[in-house]
């Protein structure tokens, strides 16, 4: 093995040691694999179809054979979450890639072209930050149709302003430093600066930002099923939706467990974001500053 | 640079907005699968010489560019179209609705303001205590919660379980005039929820704004000179670490917007936040497109008012 591998090894283990001893992290992160694993192979766990309605069972309360109770149709509950949990995850790590990609390209022209190329990304950031994210993404979504591109898409559209700003001002910090000015007197191209310097060395706190903005890309795409707007036919926001009608006759197991999973998952990615931030940048966390703190702060500037 | 030129670059960014709001409203239109009149005439209820009628009364017979003319002059001056479902100018359908929508938000944004600085300064006040540290992770919590979960769980809990709460609407009997108490009874779980949702992440900004403050040089210099503790927090550091807080409400705005259309859905709060949710259901296309607008204005309004506040408020401002 090359030392240079065995180095990144011994750094990846350390990464990992770090991330394992925050227990929270640990924790969401197993919850967040089987999930993710459940939903993979919903179709093998459960036999038949999900969304075959049995009217005889209707809204029955949570039980050993239905754990999570039936819903208006008497289709169980819990494999209705399982299988509603493949929008939910397919719409976060879509959207969140698009906003991850869009805003670090932004971030990294603006932040080293500076000048009229800076302010373009920035004044359009800006916009975007003030225009409200929820209206406009209904909108396009009411009038393109809810599918699951569309969602995607508009969601990862509005969401990358907050990451262009943050990697515009990791940008600028590094500018400053030495071995940028060398690879610059020493002639290096700007694609070599772009791409062997600065964007590897803020993957990091890349990384540490798209997970945090997840939870906000679940939170959304759930509002937007909740309000009538659902990509698939089986997803958590849209439950919620359907349970409007029936909270009165005392069935909280019908908003309850949809409403459940969509916070533990956002949680969940919540904590894996606070994990990778001890685990990526050990700087970052010795100030023990809370991230949504941080990245708020951030976007208010 | 003075105030007055300060202002007068503020009001020609916010039209701006406004300008660029009304844009993307004319290019999703046209953008639509079926273009403006998939959008704009998916009435079934239009006879054929209606739809001839309103196709050459939008301009939708013309060149884009004269449509687009046509379109901004529209919606600067009132004339947002018609709804299909209430058969009323847009305008007018929203404009109805914009009071109802404030009752819920102004007093849920001074509760998020007040408590959110109490907490901020309580936890400020002691950073890495254990009240801090509990509230840093109850804010976390409240970040990952669906305001409309909180707003069912609220429900069940308050209006079905012990019953002490109406579960729905701004009044209970329509036409008897304003009973404030009535108003207060409903509002309660709408207002709690958004505030909820709110209050903790406001809380940890009030609280890093005041931590990086207390971190300055005029802080050291006070301590230098033997002040007590408290009056260095009160009297020095609490006035600079709030400024920035200022600017940061009208960002909240949106939010907090985003969070009041979904919990007046879940609540049947007569505002914006259902006719968007009924608007939607209904293809209402004309309504969700003013409802865009106006959401919009709204925050872009909030921004300007916080923006000339911090103005007035900073003397350090240069106005830029």
């Amino acid at each position: 093995m090359s030392k240079n591998s065995t180095r990144r090894l011994q750094a990846a283990s350390q990464a990992w040691r770090r991330y394992s001893r925050n227990r929270g992290a640990l924790l969401a992160l197993i919850f967040l694999i089987v999930l993710v694993l459940a939903a993979a192979f919903a179709s093998v766990i459960f036999s038949g179809d999900p969304e075959a309605p049995d009217l005889s069972k209707d809204r029955r309360p949570p039980s050993i054979i239905n754990p999570f109770g039936t819903d208006y149709l008497g289709r169980s509950q819990l494999t209705l979450i399982i299988f509603g949990a493949r929008t939910s995850l397919i719409v976060a790590f879509a959207a969140g890639a698009l906003l991850a990609v869009l805003g670090t390209i932004t971030g990294l022209l603006a932040g080293y072209y500076g000048g009229k190329i800076d302010g373009f990304f920035m004044r359009m950031a800006d916009v975007f930050l003030t225009i409200p994210a929820l209206p406009l993404i209904l909108l396009v979504v009411a009038v393109m149709g809810p599918s699951l591109l569309n969602v995607m898409l508009i969601i990862g559209l509005t969401g990358w302003p907050t990451m262009a700003r943050i990697v515009r001002s990791d940008t600028l910090s590094l500018m400053k430093r030495e071995f940028i000015e060398i690879e610059k007197v020493m002639g290096a191209n700007s694609r070599r600066i772009l791409f062997k310097h600065l964007l590897p060395n803020q993957l990091n706190s890349i990384f540490v930002y798209t997970s945090l903005s997840l939870p906000a890309v679940i939170l959304t795409e759930a509002g937007l099923e909740f309000l009538g707007l659902a990509p698939l036919s089986i997803s958590w926001g849209f439950m919620l939706n359907t349970s409007i009608s029936y909270w009165i006759t005392g069935a909280w197991w019908l908003s309850f467990f949809p409403g459940l999973a969509i916070f533990s998952t956002s949680l969940a990615f919540y904590f894996v974001s606070e994990g990778l931030k001890d685990a990526l940048n050990p700087k970052l966390a010795r100030r023990r500053e809370s991230l949504v703190a941080q990245v708020v702060a951030e976007r208010e500037k | 640079m003075g105030f007055g030129t300060y202002i007068t670059k503020r009001l020609i960014v916010a039209l701006g907005l406004l300008f660029v709001v009304t844009t993307l409203n004319f290019a999703i239109v046209h953008l639509a699968p079926g273009g403006p009149e998939a959008v704009l005439l998916s009435n079934p209820r239009l006879t054929v010489e209606a739809r001839t009628a309103i196709i050459k009364s939008l301009g939708l017979d013309k060149p884009l560019y004269e449509q687009y003319i046509a379109y901004v002059r529209g919606m600067l001056t009132g004339d947002w179209g018609t709804s299909y479902f209430y058969l009323e100018p847009a305008f007018k359908v929203v404009a109805g609705r914009v009071p109802a929508t404030l009752l819920l938000m102004v007093p849920s944004i001074t509760l998020t303001i007040l408590i959110g600085v109490a907490l901020g300064i309580l936890a400020a006040r002691r950073p890495y205590s254990l009240l801090d540290r509990a509230l840093s992770s109850v804010a976390f919590f409240f970040y990952a919660m669906p305001a409309f979960w909180l707003g069912f769980l609220l429900l069940t809990v308050f209006s079905l379980y012990l019953a002490v709460l109406p579960a729905s609407g701004m009044t209970s009997v329509t036409g008897v005039g304003f009973n404030p108490i009535d108003y207060l009874r409903h509002l309660l779980l709408p207002m709690l929820t958004l505030t909820l949702v709110n209050v903790a992440n406001f809380s940890l900004l009030v609280r890093s704004s005041l931590i990086e403050v207390l971190d300055q040089n005029y802080i050291m210099t006070a301590r230098g000179k033997g002040l007590t503790e408290r009056t260095i927090f009160y009297r020095h550091a609490l006035r600079n670490g709030l400024l920035p807080t200022v600017t940061m409400i009208g960002l909240y705005v949106g939010f907090i917007l985003a969070g009041a259309i979904l919990t007046e859905t879940v609540f049947s709060w007569p505002g914006l936040g259902l006719l968007t949710f009924d608007s939607i259901f209904r293809r209402d296309y004309p309504i969700v497109l003013a409802l865009f607008f106006i959401f919009s204005a709204m925050v872009i309004v909030a921004n300007l008012v916080t923006d000339i506040v911090y103005g007035l408020l900073d003397p350090r401002i240069s106005y830029e």
